[in-house]
C-alpha cells in the first residue's frame, strides 16, 4: 500500500513539476486521438449519409405485375407499353412489404389513358407527397397540385398548347375527372410525355379502386445486397415479379463501398503518420532523462521499478489525453457532419475506446521504445552526463 | 566552425535527432498525402458517378412525327467546346418488330446501338463509345456482340421466347426478316430486359433508316448547378451568358452538344444530374475539411516534436553564452539545425506521401495518381515553416536564460 502511494506520488510529482512538458505532451497525444476520434465518427457517418444521398438517384426496386413488362430507365429510352395492361392491388404490396420486414419507401404509381379531344393521353396516378420526397429530381414549374389538380409533363404541355393555370375534362372508364393544371414537371425522362394526377383521382376514374400498375422501392439495405432484398420479397408476392434496378442499386453499391474504403484508408494513412510523429515526440522527452533514470538506478531501482514509473507516466498522460481527444475530435466530427450533411455525427460508442486506446498506445510505445537503449547505459556514466 | 558544430550535433546524439526527422518527415507525408489525393478525389469521384448512366439525353425536336437525328452527326459531339468532358455517348434507333423464337412469337421493341465501337476522328485522339462505357450496371450473361447479326437479349424478353445464348433468334419488320444470333442476355431491372440490342448498323438496314438514330445518350462530366446555373440562359445578358456557356452545367454542356447535332435538343436527364451534383458538393466538402484537419495536424506534430527537442537544450544554451556567444550566433546555430533536418524531413515525407496517395489512389479507384510537381516544393517549404514555427518559442526562452542559473543547475 504504502508503495503503491509513493509511486503514485512520485508519478504527480514528476507531471507537475515540469509542466510545460507535461503540457506539451498532452497536446500532441490528444491532437493524435482526436484525429483518430474525428475520422473515426466521419468515417462511420459518412456511410450513412452517402447511402441516404445515393437515394436521390430514385428507386432501387421495383414491383410490377407478373404478366406486365417492365418500361422504366432513366432517360426516356423505353418505348412504352406495347403489352396489355395488367395490375397489383395495392393491399397486398402493403401486406407484403411490412411482412418481409424490409425497410422501404413506397411509391405507388397507376398507368392508364384517359380520354381527352378525340385523343387518348397517357396519364400517371401518384401520391404527390411521395414523389416530393422520393423524386427530388422532378424540376416543377407553377405549384404542386391540390385536390382536383394536375402536373403536366414539359413535352406534353408543349404538344396540347396547355400551360398552369389551363382547365381541362379527361374522360375515363367509369368517370370523368375535371383537372386544372398546377405546374410543369421536366425531369428529362418519360415524366416529360405523361400527365400526373392524385392516385384515388385516378383509381376512381378508371374504375380500378385500390390498383396500382407499378411500386417503386426505396429499400435501405441492412448489410444485404438488394438482390438479396428482392429475392426475399418476391415468395410474398406471387402475382407480381420484384426486380432490382441495377442501375441505381448496383452502382450505389459500388459506389458506398468505395466511399467506405476511401475513408479507411484516409484515416489509415493519418494515423499511422500522426502516429509516428507523435510517438517521436514523445521519445524525444524519454531519451532526454537519462541522467533521471541513472538517478533511480544509482539509488537501487531495478529495472522493472524504472520502467513502471515511466509506464505509469505515460498512461496517465494517454489516458488524459485520450479523454481529451475524445471530446475534442467529436467536436470536429460534429462540425463536419454539420457543415456538409446537415444532419449530426452518428455517436458511436466503440470510437471512445478506439480514441483511448490510440492515445494510450502512441504514449507507451513512444516511451518504452527509448528505454529500451537508455537502459543499457551505465548509471555512473549517464550521472556524470556523458 | 558553424559547420563543425553542427555536424557534431548531429553525430553525437543521433537519436534525437533521427526522432524530430521522423516526425518531420510523417507530418510532411501526410501533408503531400492529402494535398496529392485532394484534388483527384473530386475528379475520381466526379468519374465514379458517371458509371450512373448518361445525364444528357438527345431526341430530334420532331420527336411526334417520328424525326430522327442523323449517324453522320455523332462524331462532332467529341469535337465540342466540352468534349474533354465527354466520357462517352450511344446512339439509339428504336423500332417495333417481331421478334420470333421457333414457335414463339411476340410484338416487342428492337434496339440498334453501339456496344464498344471504336471511333476515330480526325485530329482526335481515338476512343471507344457504347454501351459498354456508359452503362456499367449492365449484367450481361455471355459476351458482348461483335459482328454484325449478334445480339443481346433482355433477360425478360429471353425468358418469354425461351431463347438462350448461342441460340437464334428472328426479328421481322416492314416485311424483311434478320435472324441474329444471341450472344448475350442482359439483366437491369429497367426496360431494357424487354427490348432485344443488335448493331446499329444491322438495325438501320432492317429497318431501312440508313443513317438515322432516334435518341442518343450522351454522359458528360459537369459541376453541381447552382444559382446562377439555374438561371433561364435566355434571360441573360451576353457576359453572363458567356460565363454560362464556359462552365460546366449539365445545361450548358446539353447545350454545347445541341448545337453540333442537327435537328436535335438536348435535355438534361435531371434524375441522374442532379443527384449527382448534390451528392460531389458533399464529398468535396468532406475531402476539404478532412484536408484541413489533416493539415493542422501534422503542423502541430512537427511543431510540437520541435518544441520537445528543444526544451530539454537549455544548458547547452547558456554554455554557449557563457562563452561568449552572441544571440545571433546562437540562433544560427539551432536554426541551421533546424533547416538541415527539416528539410531532409520535407524530401522523405514527400516521397513517403506520393507513395501513400498512389496506394490510395489505387486500392480505391484503381487508377495511379501522380502527385503534381508543384508539391515538392510546398511539401520542404512548409515543412521548413512549420518547424521554425515549432522552435521559435523554445528558442525565445532559451535565449533570455541567465547562463549562470541554468548553469547551476
Amino acid at each position: 500500500m504504502q508503495r503503491r502511494r509513493w509511486l503514485f506520488n512520485m508519478l504527480l510529482k514528476a507531471l507537475a513539476h515540469r509542466t510545460g512538458r507535461t503540457l506539451l505532451l498532452l497536446a500532441v497525444l490528444a491532437m493524435a486521438s482526436s484525429l483518430a476520434t474525428a475520422l473515426g465518427v466521419v468515417s462511420v457517418s459518412m456511410g450513412k449519409r452517402v447511402a441516404e444521398e445515393v437515394r436521390k438517384y430514385g428507386a432501387n426496386m421495383v414491383v410490377i405485375p407478373q404478366a406486365s413488362r417492365l418500361d422504366l430507365g432513366s432517360g426516356g429510352l423505353n418505348f412504352g407499353s406495347i403489352a396489355e395492361p395488367a395490375y397489383l392491388k395495392q393491399r397486398d404490396v402493403e401486406a407484403a412489404l411490412a411482412k418481409s420486414g424490409l425497410t422501404a419507401e413506397r411509391s405507388f404509381h397507376l398507368r392508364g389513358a384517359l380520354h381527352w379531344k378525340n385523343s387518348d393521353l397517357m396519364v400517371e396516378g401518384v401520391n404527390f407527397a411521395d414523389i416530393r420526397r422520393l423524386f427530388p429530381w422532378w424540376q416543377l414549374r407553377g405549384a404542386w397540385p391540390a385536390a382536383g389538380e394536375t402536373v403536366l409533363g414539359l413535352d406534353l404541355a408543349g404538344r396540347l398548347k396547355l400551360k398552369v393555370g389551363d382547365e381541362l375534362e379527361l374522360e375515363g372508364a367509369s368517370r370523368s375527372v375535371r383537372l386544372r393544371v398546377s405546374g410543369i414537371v421536366s425531369s428529362g425522362g418519360e415524366e416529360d410525355g405523361l400527365l400526373f394526377l392524385a392516385l384515388p383521382e385516378l383509381q376512381q376514374a378508371l374504375g380500378l379502386e385500390g390498383q396500382v400498375s407499378l411500386v417503386r422501392l426505396m429499400v435501405t439495405a441492412g448489410g444485404d445486397s438488394l438482390k438479396k432484398s428482392a429475392a426475399a420479397l418476391q415468395p410474398l408476392l406471387p402475382a407480381a415479379k420484384v426486380s432490382e434496378v441495377r442501375q441505381t442499386a448496383r452502382t450505389s453499391e459500388g459506389l458506398l463501398a468505395k466511399v467506405k474504403l476511401l475513408m479507411i484508408m484516409v484515416t489509415a494513412v493519418v494515423l499511422v503518420s500522426a502516429g509516428s510523429s507523435v510517438t517521436g515526440t514523445m521519445s524525444t522527452t524519454v531519451l532526454e532523462r537519462g541522467k533521471e533514470i541513472g538517478l533511480m538506478k544509482a539509488m537501487g531501482a531495478t529495472r522493472w521499478e524504472v520502467l513502471l514509473i515511466f509506464c505509469g507516466e505515460a498512461a496517465l498522460l494517454g489516458g488524459a489525453g485520450g479523454i481529451a481527444g475524445y471530446l475534442l475530435g467529436s467536436g470536429i466530427a460534429q462540425f463536419i457532419t454539420k457543415t456538409v450533411f446537415a444532419a449530426s455525427a452518428a455517436f458511436v460508442p466503440w470510437i471512445a475506446g478506439v480514441s483511448l486506446g490510440v492515445s494510450l498506445l502512441l504514449a507507451l510505445v513512444g516511451s518504452i521504445g527509448p528505454m529500451i537503449s537508455v537502459f543499457k547505459l551505465d548509471p555512473v556514466r549517464s550521472l556524470r552526463g556523458e | 566552425m558553424l559547420i563543425r558544430i553542427l555536424k557534431n550535433s548531429y553525430l553525437k546524439r543521433p537519436k534525437p535527432v533521427f526522432l524530430v526527422f521522423l516526425s518531420i518527415a510523417m507530418g510532411a507525408a501526410v501533408a503531400t498525402a492529402f494535398l496529392g489525393i485532394a484534388g483527384e478525389v473530386s475528379h475520381k469521384m466526379a468519374l465514379e458517378l458517371r458509371s450512373y448512366g448518361a445525364n444528357i439525353l438527345l431526341e430530334p425536336t420532331a420527336s411526334e412525327a417520328g424525326g430522327f437525328l442523323r449517324e453522320a452527326d455523332l462524331p462532332k459531339v467529341k469535337t465540342v467546346f466540352w468534349k474533354y468532358n465527354i466520357t462517352g455517348f450511344t446512339p439509339y434507333l428504336f423500332g417495333i418488330s417481331e421478334i420470333s423464337s421457333g414457335a414463339k412469337k411476340e410484338r416487342g421493341v428492337i434496339a440498334g446501338t453501339w456496344f464498344a465501337k471504336r471511333l476515330e476522328i480526325p485530329g482526335e485522339e481515338a476512343s471507344v463509345q457504347g454501351i459498354k462505357g456508359i452503362a456499367p450496371w449492365w449484367d450481361v450473361q455471355g459476351h458482348w456482340p461483335e459482328a454484325a447479326d449478334e445480339a443481346i437479349v433482355g433477360a425478360a424478353l429471353a425468358k418469354r421466347l425461351g431463347l438462350v445464348m448461342g441460340g437464334a433468334v428472328d426479328v421481322a419488320a416492314g416485311g424483311r426478316t434478320r435472324r441474329f444470333r444471341v450472344a448475350g442476355i442482359v439483366t437491369t431491372g429497367g426496360y431494357e430486359e424487354e427490348q432485344l440490342f443488335a448493331p446499329l448498323v444491322t438495325v438501320q438496314e432492317l429497318l431501312q433508316l440508313q443513317g438515322k438514330v432516334s435518341r442518343v445518350l450522351v454522359s458528360a462530366l459537369t459541376v453541381p448547378m447552382d444559382d446562377f446555373g439555374r438561371k433561364d440562359p435566355s434571360k441573360m445578358s451576353k457576359e453572363e451568358y458567356e460565363k454560362w456557356y464556359c462552365t460546366a452545367y449539365v445545361t450548358s454542356v446539353a447545350k454545347n452538344v445541341e448545337e453540333v447535332m442537327g435537328g436535335s435538343r438536348a435535355k438534361p436527364i435531371w434524375q441522374i444530374a442532379s443527384a449527382e451534383g448534390a451528392l460531389l458538393k458533399k464529398l468535396n466538402a468532406v475531402m476539404l475539411l478532412l484536408t484541413i484537419l489533416a493539415l493542422g495536424a501534422s503542423a502541430t506534430a512537427v511543431s510540437t516534436s520541435l518544441m520537445a527537442s528543444m526544451a530539454e537544450r537549455s544548458k547547452e544554451i547558456a554554455l554557449m553564452k557563457a562563452m561568449g556567444a552572441d544571440r545571433l550566433q546562437i540562433s544560427a546555430i539551432f536554426l541551421g539545425e533546424v533547416l538541415i533536418v527539416s528539410v531532409c524531413g520535407g524530401v522523405v515525407g514527400y516521397l513517403i506521401g506520393g507513395q501513400l496517395a498512389g496506394l490510395i489512389s489505387r486500392s480505391v479507384f484503381n487508377s495511379s495518381v501522380a502527385s503534381p510537381l508543384w508539391l515538392f516544393p510546398t511539401a520542404i517549404v512548409s515543412a521548413l515553416v512549420v518547424a521554425l514555427a515549432g522552435s521559435a518559442a523554445p528558442l525565445r526562452r532559451a535565449l533570455l536564460v541567465e547562463p549562470v542559473r541554468v548553469l547551476k543547475g
